[in-house]
């Protein structure tokens, strides 16, 4: 009898005063991990700040907004395969080779810069095409497919410049790369634009809705109607092109396009939006996680460079950063989802 | 109070696992209360109950799965302090769920032996492996070399009994091991029972049915709400109706239809000349209103002539006509144009096939209906959140509100979203494959009345089924498949579960 009474008495405890405040504070730590990333971004700023004033000009502030806006198209690429459970490691070097191709019909075939710019962004789109082909009609695993595809294109750029670097670019093309409004770049306007426009795309379209279906299952999502492989495609052709705009905004802002011009995006374009919550199975994220992570690990490398870390430490201190960032993150999902 | 209980389990030491006052909590809600019973050793033990009366929280209790709140564990005997899954299933306690654990890229043989491969010099021994594998699967029907993956329900379900029982499991727990299964298969299972339990294995059997506890079971138990409802010792004392009155208690109202004759009825749908993989019926008509029953044994082309229907599976040959006075075309070769045409179709297999579980529910119902609530491509808010309101009412279904995510939800509760997905598109063919399948009788019941209420608004229906209960239940007409084609068919009084299980001749 005894045992019952105690029995009941510890059941109806935590059913009564204790579960509210417990519950409020695991809500506010599940807010705070929530927003792990945009909390850990202002934490960087306060601090890299206090190192250095001059990291709170409004010069600063501009340059940082100018390095994130390549990055942030390329996140925004590589954030499309993702969604639907695939993966494109090409697009940075689409990115180069594409806007070589692009330098090229201005310099070597003679059309104007603007058209020969255009046929960089369609090479680029077109790559993206066919990598969505190989994808789903070959049924190619796309981390292979599109590594072997990454290779061919950094190939194709070596061979293509013959390892010089191209310079000869018209004034019109590097326009938007140096241009001012009012004292503001014009750069990242065009990826404040990308981000608007994909988040649109996913979130307001039937074609977003099915991105986020085909991600979370494809089989089902089959039964339910959507035709999976035409999805994939559309994702890839569109990744393909977010990466041929990002190679002319980037050789247009450096006036230049090297051999391996794009190569070093790789890693940091596909760590910004899973840093930024997009799941690499599928189906989960958005393109304010994306910028989040790009702008985090723009903050980091301008920050790291202002403070005048020596460069010897440069990458270890900012792989040390991005790895507290990914390890809040997953302590997040293990016990808040 | 400690004492006798101590006294009588020595005592009672022919009884192998002996629960005593076991109770469960999940937060407030009490699933099992103050259970108390005893199996015997080399015994085959029937637990009855509806969905939710705490079958499954019991056997979970039993195999490690989930701690219980009060009561104790006794096995040989001896109380279990805590018993988690690794201990329970080194003492020989293995529970075979309804839901396979099967891992889909590994062979049969390969599943049958994780785990406990045998092994030579610390390497697998692949020829042994095939071997037993092989000595196991004999006569099963089941390809020892082909990817679990490629197995069908049944044969999936099959491997996981016997993984179990070559797992060294003593007392081996099936929950609802006959769902899905046909009469050939049972017969086979039971068999098998029957010759392990010869050799001193212990089986806790979980069933819907009467007639099998009758057929199998030594003793049974029989829980109801959470409490132990009744039981026996002796299973032949008891009568069917006597089990269907302590399942019940108060009274379940079981849906029936009203069946109706459709035969002087115009067609609403022919479908002619279909040959695909497996598959060969040169005509079947559907009448408007009508529900049709697929059924058959597995293989027999009732599941494979519904894929082909809506274009899951690639046919050789085949059209369909509706009666509105359209042209005959070719079956749809996408889902996609299936829908468009007015054919829907609810997949078996909720858990590869069914909802996507992180999108909301509200979202999961307007899926295969986005281009009705779009403007160019553009998703309106207002029209889809019409859409998925509307069905997330009709169906019924248990959640806070439509914002939740699918996977959160219950079995029973995803597969209303998924037929509240299927229904949104207004479908003039609905073809329903083992549409209850693994839901609690409340559901089943819930979504048999759906069925039949969208049937008077003329929708032709076909479930496909081998849960020959649901068929008798639910349908007007019944066509039973063999060799890819229809055999028999049978209308009105002639549906018996009796005769659908060929009990009875036709």
């Amino acid at each position: 009898m005894s045992r019952t009474m105690t029995a009941a008495a510890k059941t109806a405890s935590p059913a009564g005063t204790a579960p509210t405040a417990k519950e409020g504070g695991r809500s506010v730590l599940g807010w705070v991990l929530h927003n792990v990333v945009w909390i850990w971004l202002i934490a960087l700023v306060v601090i890299f700040g206090l190192f250095n004033q001059f990291f709170f000009t409004v010069n600063n502030m501009q340059n940082i907004m100018v390095q994130a806006t390549v990055l942030g198209m390329l996140g925004l690429a590589v954030a499309l395969p993702l969604l639907v459970a695939e993966i494109d490691l090409s697009l940075p070097a689409n990115l180069g080779f594409s806007s070589a191709i692009g330098a090229m019909a201005y310099s070597d075939w003679g059309l104007p810069w603007f058209p020969g710019m255009l046929v960089g962004v369609g090479v680029a789109t077109f790559i993206g095409f066919f990598n969505g082909l190989c994808i789903t009609k070959l049924k190619m695993v796309s981390l292979i497919q599109t590594l072997s595809m990454m290779i061919i294109l950094q190939g194709a750029l070596l061979a293509l410049t013959q390892g010089r670097t191209i310079t000869n670019l018209s004034d019109g093309y590097v326009w938007i790369g140096q241009a001012t409004i009012g004292g503001w770049p014009v750069m990242p306007f065009i990826f404040v634009i990308a981000l608007v426009g994909v988040g649109i795309l996913l979130s307001n379209t039937v074609f977003g809705r099915r991105v986020y279906a085909v991600g979370g299952n494809p089989v089902a999502s089959n039964s339910a109607g959507i035709r999976v492989d035409r999805v994939k495609i559309l994702t890839y052709t569109l990744a393909g092109f977010l990466a041929g705009c990002a190679g002319f905004l980037l050789a247009s802002w450096q006036m230049a396009i090297t051999s391996n011009q794009g190569s070093s995006y790789l890693l940091y374009a596909i760590a910004a939006p899973i840093i930024g919550g997009v799941s690499v199975f599928g189906g989960r994220g958005n393109v304010i996680g994306v910028l989040g992570g790009v702008l985090l690990l723009t903050i980091i490398q301008v920050g790291l460079a202002i403070i005048s870390v020596p460069s010897f430490y440069v990458g270890i201190i900012g792989g040390v950063m991005i790895f507290i960032a990914v390890a809040i993150d997953a302590i997040r999902v293990r016990y808040f989802s | 109070m400690t004492v006798p209980m101590t006294s009588r389990s020595q005592a009672a030491s022919d009884y192998v696992l002996r629960v005593e006052n076991l109770g469960k909590v999940y937060g407030g809600a009490v699933a099992l209360r103050d259970v108390s019973l005893a199996i015997r050793r080399g015994s085959i033990h029937g637990l009855l109950g509806e969905n939710g009366a705490g079958k499954s929280t019991l056997v979970g209790i039993m195999s490690g799965q989930r701690q219980p709140t009060t009561g104790t564990i006794y096995l040989d005997g001896v109380a279990l302090g805590h018993a988690d899954v690794p201990s329970m299933e080194e003492a020989g306690v293995f529970l075979v769920t309804q839901e396979p654990m099967i891992i889909d890229h590994l062979s049969a043989a390969e599943n049958l032996m994780l785990g406990i491969w045998p092994r030579r010099f610390g390497f697998v021994n692949w020829r042994k492996l095939r071997k037993d594998a092989a000595r196991m699967l004999a006569g099963t029907g089941i390809d020892l070399d082909k990817p679990a993956g490629k197995l069908d329900a049944v044969a999936r379900r099959k491997l996981n009994i016997l993984r179990a029982m070559f797992s060294g499991g003593k007392i081996i727990i099936l929950d609802e091991p006959t769902a899905a299964l046909t009469v050939e298969d049972r017969k086979q299972l039971f068999d098998f029972m029957r010759r392990l339990k010869a050799d001193g294995v212990t089986f806790i059997f979980i069933s819907h049915y009467n007639d099998e506890i009758l057929d199998i079971c030594d003793s049974v138990s029989v829980l109801r709400d959470g409490v132990l409802a009744g039981g026996s010792e002796d299973v032949g004392s008891l009568t069917s109706a006597q089990l269907s009155e302590l399942v019940l208690g108060r009274g379940l109202v079981l849906f029936q239809r009203e069946r109706r004759s459709f035969a002087d009825d115009a067609p609403a749908v022919e479908l002619r000349d279909i040959v695909g993989p497996s598959v060969r019926v040169p005509a079947l008509d559907l009448r408007p209103g009508e529900v049709v029953g697929f059924t058959g044994l597995p293989g027999a082309g009732a599941k494979e002539l519904a894929r082909c229907i809506f274009g899951l599976t690639p046919v050789q040959s085949g059209t369909i006509r509706f009666a509105d006075g359209s042209e005959t075309q070719k079956l749809p070769s996408h889902p996609r144009d299936a829908f468009e045409s007015g054919i829907a179709f609810l997949s078996d297999d909720r858990r590869r096939d069914g909802a996507i579980g992180q999108m909301s529910i509200g979202a999961n119902i307007s899926l295969s209906s986005l281009s009705a609530v779009a403007n160019a491509g553009f998703l309106s808010k207002e029209a889809e959140l019409k859409l998925s309101d509307r069905y997330f009412a009709a169906m019924d279904i248990k959640a806070p509100s439509a914002e939740v995510a699918v996977d959160t939800l219950s079995g029973g509760n995803q597969q209303k979203v998924c037929l509240g997905r299927v229904l949104a598109t207004g479908p003039r063919v609905l073809i329903l494959d083992e549409p209850t399948r693994g839901i609690d009788v409340g559901v089943k019941q819930d979504v048999l009345r759906i069925v039949d209420d969208l049937s008077r608004t003329g929708v032709a229906v076909i479930i496909v089924s081998t849960d020959t209960d649901e068929i008798t239940r639910a349908v007007d007409r019944v066509c039973i498949f063999e060799n890819g084609t229809i055999a028999r068919e049978l209308t009105g009084s002639e549906i018996t579960n009796d005769r659908l299980r060929g009990l009875e001749p036709a």
